[in-house]
């Protein structure tokens, strides 16, 4: 399974294990052992130098902090335009930037609750995305 | 303490859609006017610093050892130079480092870029993946959304409004159509920059700064070899240099750029002035919004009152600090490796009170700040005649 609309980077291993997770619902982070930085998308290094990390669940609610409706996508994102990025802050304090679905321009507000919802993007890829959360 | 380091020569290319030429010939149009500016030629010239940002946008590898090649250089020590948007700004601090160091007397710096040639959809999916290939580019992001996500969330922070975005548009085409090298000379009204096509809310096609080719260079000089050389020149007394988090949702802020504000206070530091002694600036205005963080983050005003400082005129001629009176990133173009030189150039010719009806009477002390990419590089230089 490959991650969001569009990638052309190599499957990880840790790719591989964040979309099968992704897959099975849970949306999956690294925390570093050592200086227990959280890493919410993950890596498999920590800035500190460190490598000694593990997997932790992050929370799926969370607020929207910014928006943006994009008309004008790059060549390969334009069968899914017009779409809206956003990024959000969880419930942990961690941001993620993602697409916010079941929203109007005039129902979308920064700072409203949101929740993080998992869906196929097509057979072979998947994504996470916002939602409205009440 | 630092040795002083000048400009001693400038030149600029036409900025805009140059189907006339590759970046080779660009460059030519503006190192020979920055040799004879300076009163020098290519054998006076102790090393050459490039900046081009991509070379995907010329259809060519290595481009600091073509255009080095064709302006006659061979020989000298190149250095090519890339900082995303800021590399203009990066090879002028390399080619004053250069000469702080020792290492040469007299450094020519060239910036350019042709971006119009490959095609808009593919400039605009070169640019989107200066975002991360991992984790934001499979979303869609694209350049100008970067800036919206920063542009609403400084609209629901401060009250911003779109309006206010707008009016940065209108005075940087005001100061643009007076600029005979910039892309697009024409003045708007408040009416024609709000009414413009949406690219992605709530930034309109006005709010977006140009895709254009264009090349700019300087020579700079130590101080012994300035002084002999020209009766003015403009020294650069202050530099700053910062970076930031590569993906935007993990910095601390979305409304405010951290190497800015990073670079400035070190530049400030350097120079030793503070933000209102500056009589004339160019900041890197690729989005509307940019300006108005650049604004705040430089303290030319308080945080959150960007949007304020525009509406009350300060950032115009006769305002508390000039902004963008060369067109800006806006109308003036945005070729990425040109742009800092450009700057450069910009500043240099305001100092020397050569700029025409664009002059700030009397300006002494200039700055001028550049951003690569989304603010992951931040270059602040300050100048005194």
């Amino acid at each position: 399974m490959k991650f969001g609309y569009a990638s052309w980077l190599p499957e990880t291993n840790m790719m591989r294990k964040f979309t099968e997770e992704l897959a099975n619902g849970r949306l999956m982070g690294t925390k570093c052992k050592k200086c227990k930085t959280k890493y919410m998308p993950p890596r498999i290094q920590c800035r500190c130098g460190s490598t000694d990390m593990e997997w932790y669940e992050a929370p799926k609610k969370g607020k929207l902090l910014a928006y943006t409706i994009i008309m004008y996508p790059p060549e390969s994102m334009q069968k899914y335009a017009p779409y809206i990025v956003a990024v959000a802050e969880l419930e942990d304090g961690t941001r993620l930037l993602s697409h916010i679905v079941g929203v109007t321009p005039k129902t979308l507000k920064v700072g409203m609750p949101i929740e993080v919802s998992i869906s196929k993007v097509s057979e072979d890829r998947i994504t996470y995305k916002f939602k409205p959360s009440t | 303490m630092a040795k002083k380091v000048a400009v001693v020569g400038i030149g600029h290319s036409k900025f805009g859609k140059r189907p006339d030429v590759t970046i080779r010939e660009l460059a030519h149009e503006a190192v020979f006017p920055a040799l004879e500016d300076a009163g020098l030629s290519a054998q006076d010239i102790d090393a050459v610093v490039v900046g081009v940002a991509g070379d995907e946008f010329a259809a060519q590898g290595s481009c600091a050892a073509v255009i080095n090649d064709y302006i006659g250089m061979q020989g000298k020590p190149l250095y090519r130079v890339e900082a995303a948007c800021a590399t203009g700004s990066a090879a002028v601090r390399t080619a004053w480092a250069l000469i702080n160091s020792g290492l040469a007397e007299t450094v020519l710096v060239v910036g350019a870029e042709t971006m119009t040639h490959v095609g808009t959809p593919r400039a605009t999916e070169l640019m989107a993946k200066a975002g991360d290939t991992r984790w934001e580019y499979p979303f869609g992001v694209t350049f100008p959304a970067f800036y919206a996500l920063m542009a609403t969330a400084h609209m629901h922070q401060y009250g911003t409004t779109r309006e206010q975005l707008s009016m940065v548009s209108v005075k940087n085409h005001k100061y643009g159509a007076m600029n005979p090298y910039a892309h697009l000379r024409k003045e708007i009204t408040l009416e024609e920059a709000m009414k413009s096509v949406m690219i992605c809310y709530p930034l309109n096609l006005y709010d977006c700064c140009l895709i254009s080719d264009g090349a700019a260079a300087a020579v700079l000089a130590s101080e012994e070899k300035a002084k002999k050389l020209t009766d003015t020149p403009v020294w650069i007394i202050g530099l700053g240099a910062a970076s930031d988090n590569m993906m935007i949702a993990e910095r601390e802020s979305l409304t405010s750029l951290k190497a800015t504000r990073l670079a400035a206070e070190q530049a400030y530091k350097m120079a030793r002035i503070k933000p209102e002694e500056i009589d004339v600036a160019v900041v890197h205005d690729c989005f509307t919004i940019a300006e108005i963080m650049a604004y705040e983050d430089l303290g030319f005003c308080k945080k959150g009152e960007g949007g304020k400082f525009i509406e009350e005129g300060q950032s115009y001629i006769g305002g508390k600090i000039p902004v963008n009176i060369d067109g800006g990133l806006k109308s003036k173009g945005h070729p990425l490796g040109a742009t800092g030189v450009s700057m450069t150039v910009e500043i240099t010719r305001q100092l020397r009170g050569e700029a025409g009806k664009r002059q700030v009477e009397g300006a002494e002390i200039g700055l001028s700040h550049n951003i690569g990419e989304t603010g992951q590089y931040c270059f602040v230089h300050i100048y005194k005649r």
